[in-house]
Parts: C-alpha cells; sequence; structure tokens
C-alpha cells in the first residue's frame, strides 16, 4: 500500500475541474465520513490489533509531548478537523480547527514556543483510547474508538470525553485524516489548546 | 420592586478611581449579583442576529445577565425576545439551544405558548371554568433591531437603541458596509471558550493595544516563519492605530491606519488558502480578499458584543470568576463562495494561537486578584485624557482611556441603579 493509491476513488482527481472543487471534495470527504459512522457494519476483528496498535502508538506519544514524532506520522495531504457538533462539514459550520499538514507543523512549533502561554507550562494529560472499531478503506483503514482526556495545568484539571475517527494509510498506517468529536465543545470548555 | 432586593451600600466611586480600580471589581460575589442587574438588564444587551432565525417559528436561546432567554421569529415575522420562563411555576420552557417550534410547550404542566410569547392554551380548561389567566404570559423583554443584530434590555425606561449606540454606530456601519450589499449573516455553532475569571477580564482586555505585544509574542513570531510582518508584531504606540473610547462604555481600536496595503497580506498561511485564493484571482475577483479577513476595526458594545476579527465575541458571565465566550462567525452572503470558506479557517488561526494567551492572562490576573492585600489596578496609563466635546476619548492604542471609560460608565450604572422589569 502507498500513500497515493490512498486517495479514495470519490476524492479529488488530479484534473479536478478547479482548484476550490478539490477543497470542497475534500471537506465533503471529512463531512461524509463523520456522518456516515454510526451507520457502518460491525467492525473487521482481523483489522482490530493494527488499528489499535496505531492508536495507541499515537496517544501515547502526544501524552509524552513527543510532538516531533507525532508530527511525522501523518500524510502529506493530512487533515486534522475538531468539528464543534456532529453531524458537521468543513465548509459549512465553524469548527474548533481543521488543520492541514503546514498547520499541523506550525502546532508543534507553537507548542515548543516558551511564549505561546496557552500552552506554557504546557498540558499534562493522560489519553484513554477504548472501544477500537476498525474497516478497511481504500490504501488503508477507517478506525472510530472512544478517547477519554485528563487534563492538568496551573493546578486545574479538565477532563474532556469524545470519540475519534482516523483514516489510516500505507504499510506504516499513517494519519491522512483524523477527526475528534468532544460533544463537551458545545457547552464550553476551558483553554482546548491541548486537544489533539 | 427592584431586582435585586436589599442593595448593600457599596461606594463605587471609591472602587473605581480615574486611575486605578479596586479587585473587588472581580472578586466580589455580592458585586457580582448586582451586575447582572445594575449592568446586564439595564443596559441594552447583544441577543442574537436575525439571520439566525430566518422563518417564522425560529428561535435560539441564550442568556442575559444570567437570566435564560428566548430570541422567537412570530408568525407575522416580528423579533421577539422573551423571558425562557413558564407563567406557571418558573420551568424554563425551551430546552434546546435553537429549532424551530409553532408553540413552545412547557414540558411539566403543558401550558402552550406563541413564539410571541402569548399563552394560548392551558390543558384541561374545562376543570376549571371560572379561572382566568388573560394576564399570563412569557416575560418580554425590550427589542431592538439594528440592521440585523438585535439586542434586548429590561431597563424600564431605556435609551433608544440608536441613540444608546450612538458614536460607536459609525463603526458598526463600516463593519456591515464592507459586505457586498450591506449583507452580512452569523453562523450557527458558536466556539465556546470559558475561563476561571471575571467577565470584566476579557472586557479590559477588548481594546488593550498593549498587550498583544507581549501576550501574542508567539502568534507574532509564527507569522515570521512565512515572512509576514504581523501588526501585532511592531511597536504598538508607534503606530498610527488609534483607539477611541466612546460613550455608554463602547470603545474602538481602529487598526487600518496602520496596515496601508489591506488586512489579507498580512495573513498567515492558512489552510486551503492558495486553492481559493487562486480561485478568486482567476475569476478577477483578487481585491476581495481582505473580506476573508476582519475589518481591522475592533468594536466594543459594552456589556456584552466584541467585533473582533470576522467573529462576533459574546461575553457571557456565569460567576464572579467565570466567564463563558461565544465565538460566532459571521458571512458574507453578497460575497463568492471563497470568502466564507477562507473566513472558515482565517478565525479559526487566531483562536488557536492567539486566544489561548488570552484565556491564559485572564485566569492568571484572576488568581493575582485574590490577593487581598493588594488593592488595586493600575489603569493610568496615558492620564490625562483629552475628550471631546461630545465625551469621546481618542488616543495611540497603548493608552488605557478605553478602560478608564468603561469603567467610569459601570460606575455609573452601579451607582445609580435603573429600574428593570419584564413587559
Ligand atoms: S411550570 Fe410550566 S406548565 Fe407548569
Ligand atoms: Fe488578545
Amino acid at each position: 500500500m502507498t500513500v497515493a493509491a490512498a486517495i479514495p476513488p470519490e476524492g479529488p482527481s488530479p484534473e479536478a475541474s478547479s482548484d476550490q472543487a478539490a477543497v470542497l471534495a475534500r471537506y465533503d470527504e471529512l463531512g461524509e465520513l463523520l456522518a456516515g459512522m454510526d451507520d457502518r457494519p460491525p467492525a473487521d476483528p482481523e483489522l482490530w490489533g493494527p488499528a489499535s496498535a496505531a492508536l495507541l502508538h499515537e496517544a501515547r506519544l502526544l501524552d509524552a509531548g513527543r510532538f516531533e514524532d507525532w508530527l511525522c506520522g501523518w500524510t502529506d495531504d493530512a487533515v486534522l478537523w475538531v468539528p464543534l457538533s456532529s453531524p458537521a462539514h468543513p465548509g459549512t459550520d465553524q469548527s474548533l480547527l481543521l488543520d492541514d499538514r503546514r498547520r499541523l507543523a506550525e502546532r508543534v512549533e507553537w507548542r515548543r514556543d516558551p511564549s505561546a502561554w496557552g500552552q506554557q507550562p504546557p498540558s499534562r494529560t493522560v489519553r484513554i483510547v477504548g472501544g477500537v472499531e476498525a474497516w478497511p478503506a481504500p490504501g488503508g483503514l477507517v478506525t472510530r474508538s472512544t478517547l477519554l482526556i485528563d487534563e492538568h495545568r496551573h493546578g486545574r484539571r479538565q477532563q474532556l470525553a469524545g470519540c475519534q475517527i482516523h483514516e489510516l494509510v500505507g504499510d506504516g498506517l499513517r494519519r491522512r485524516t483524523k477527526i475528534l468529536v468532544v460533544p463537551a465543545l458545545g457547552t464550553g470548555v476551558r483553554n482546548p489548546s491541548f486537544l489533539l | 420592586m427592584p431586582a435585586d432586593f436589599d442593595p448593600p451600600t457599596i461606594d463605587f466611586e471609591q472602587l473605581v478611581q480615574p486611575h486605578r480600580v479596586h479587585r473587588r471589581l472581580y472578586t466580589d460575589p455580592q458585586i457580582f449579583g448586582l451586575e447582572m442587574t445594575r449592568v446586564f438588564a439595564a443596559s441594552w444587551c447583544y441577543v442574537g442576529h436575525e439571520s439566525e432565525i430566518p422563518e417564522p417559528g425560529d428561535y435560539r436561546t441564550t442568556t442575559l445577565g444570567l437570566r435564560p432567554v428566548l430570541m422567537t421569529r412570530g408568525r407575522d415575522g416580528g423579533i421577539n425576545v422573551l423571558l425562557n420562563r413558564c407563567a406557571h411555576r418558573g420551568t424554563v420552557v425551551a430546552g434546546e439551544e435553537r429549532g424551530c417550534a409553532k408553540r413552545f410547550v412547557c414540558p411539566y404542566h403543558g401550558w402552550t405558548y406563541s413564539p410571541d410569547g402569548r399563552l394560548v392554551a392551558i390543558p384541561f380548561p374545562a376543570d376549571h371554568p371560572a379561572q382566568d389567566y388573560s394576564t399570563l404570559s412569557l416575560g418580554r423583554l425590550e427589542a431592538a433591531s439594528y440592521r440585523g443584530f438585535v439586542f434586548a434590555t429590561l431597563n424600564a425606561d431605556p435609551e433608544p437603541l440608536d441613540c444608546w449606540l450612538g458614536e460607536a454606530r459609525e463603526a458598526l456601519d463600516t463593519i456591515i458596509d464592507r459586505h457586498p450589499g450591506g449583507e452580512i449573516a452569523v453562523m450557527g455553532s458558536p466556539q465556546l471558550l470559558e475561563f476561571a475569571g471575571n467577565w470584566k477580564l476579557s472586557w479590559d482586555n477588548a481594546a488593550d493595544g498593549l498587550h498583544a505585544t507581549f501576550a501574542h509574542h508567539s502568534y507574532n513570531t509564527l507569522g515570521e516563519t512565512v515572512d509576514v510582518e504581523t501588526v501585532l508584531a511592531r511597536d504598538p504606540g508607534s503606530t498610527p492605530m488609534v483607539s477611541k473610547a466612546l460613550r455608554n462604555g463602547h470603545m474602538v481600536v481602529d487598526q487600518r491606519p496602520g496596515i496601508p496595503q489591506g488586512p489579507w497580506a498580512t495573513m498567515r498561511d492558512v489552510p486551503f488558502r492558495e486553492p481559493l485564493e487562486s480561485t478568486l484571482a482567476d475569476a478577477g475577483a483578487a481585491e476581495l480578499l481582505d473580506l476573508a479577513t476582519g475589518s481591522m476595526l475592533n468594536l466594543s458594545l459594552f456589556p456584552n458584543l466584541i467585533f473582533v476579527g470576522n467573529q462576533l465575541l459574546v461575553v457571557e458571565p456565569v460567576a464572579v470568576d467565570r466567564t463563558r465566550l461565544q465565538l460566532w462567525l459571521t458571512s458574507a452572503p453578497g460575497a463568492p463562495p471563497e470568502i466564507d470558506l477562507l473566513r472558515l479557517r482565517v478565525d479559526e488561526d487566531f483562536v488557536n494561537f492567539g486566544t489561548p494567551d488570552d484565556l491564559d492572562m485572564f485566569e492568571r490576573v484572576q488568581r493575582g486578584l485574590s490577593i487581598p492585600e493588594m488593592e488595586w489596578i493600575d489603569m493610568s496609563r496615558g492620564l490625562p485624557d483629552d475628550s471631546t466635546a461630545d465625551g469621546s476619548v481618542y488616543g495611540p492604542i497603548t493608552s488605557e482611556a478605553p478602560q478608564r471609560r468603561y469603567l467610569a460608565h459601570y460606575a455609573e450604572l452601579m451607582t445609580t441603579p435603573a429600574k428593570t422589569r419584564a413587559l
């Protein structure tokens, strides 16, 4: 499996009519991945092992603050999307964030900046990943899992729960897409800049 | 009967002095309780935008000084702002954040209201035929719209909305009129951010032209990696930008004189910028790109609406040391679709890499203000103020005149409480 082969057939093609169409196609893909998740059939038990290993590895890197290593695990056409509600569409609904590879790199840089006060001192987190399900997808697999993040900084603690959807591609199961749905964002959370 | 009965004697002229204010304003729960009526109920507060409730029966809920409030569009197309509280025993009637309802049925005993708040039915009326409910309805606020922006008040004798806006109307018109056809709309699903601090901390910050250089240092250097000099990175006091303190606590920071090349030229590389930019350029509409950024005119309408970027920041007090910020994104329905597509990514940028700084500063200040032995907050920078005949104050953006002025207005509201009531 290769990264290029991972682009699903309904995704943007090289001869897409315009630049804008390619953006919209990627946004539609994200919206549909989120909207269709609850209708999926039972997961493929064969994929549970590799999917779990990839998700737990990601959680471990993030909790350890190894953001550069975490960044290496993304494809060039990566998108990290944190919508504010579900269902949602990245082109019509406000999100907490929607990062491409470039902004992911800036985010890592920002986490290292001693004057980025929103994360200085940094949040300490523990991620509990559970309920892993995985299905085959073009070029790799799609997973859904539940996530509990326990965070503390400045002597205060908060817990956020949510579900995460990953599209993992290629032999290394690199992240092409990650959607993080945290229902509490719809009622208000404190400084969510640790959410990745 | 005033909503805050048994008002204790607090000397606000002592607590709010020309050059300093007392920490109690930020830490005293009793003062917070009084503010919910004397400031929030007695002023015009922003409730929502007409574009959020386009059809008859559409509604959205919010709060006004902690009071659950309901904005509806009536069958006649008119806008109503109601207290979301059943006239029977007080249940909150509409539980969803938004929706469309022909009638609002109270879930407790089934009393039923029309979208304009009238009580239209009670269950089993034949059981008690002599009963008269004709005087009962949902409580109503005085409501008025300025070009689609809906404000409401419980003040028994409010200044007309246009007068209350005063000189701020000019800035508000500028923000609206930059949208093609003067059409501005508000998207659903706000970003909701809380901080462990008093609501006035966000107000102190809204026209603070000095903090960006320090508190947002990391955002400024994030811009440097792509060789873009952000406005925030320059010596703020030496730019031709101006801040203005207007009547009624309103404030304006005009950054436009400091960015003659236009705001898009200072924009960072947000996700999917290039394809959308080139689609617009191919259509010969590149000059519209400035619309994808904010107006560079930060307008704050005291006490709860701040225009920043293309977002409406609504300040919602929760407790003396807890505040919720609602960030609503505005769209430009008259512009090519690329503009709104860009706006989504542009406004996320500061919320992710700038707003966390502000939230952290607010919480740090609140912690610092917990020290009883250090009583005062200094607000003297730029004194003495030069004011114009209409009471406005102008200065470089590093002057603390806007903070002084809104707090002086605040002290007036707190010292001489206006009568409040529901219609
Ligand atoms: S409280 Fe609403 S019907 Fe009784
Ligand atoms: Fe700020």
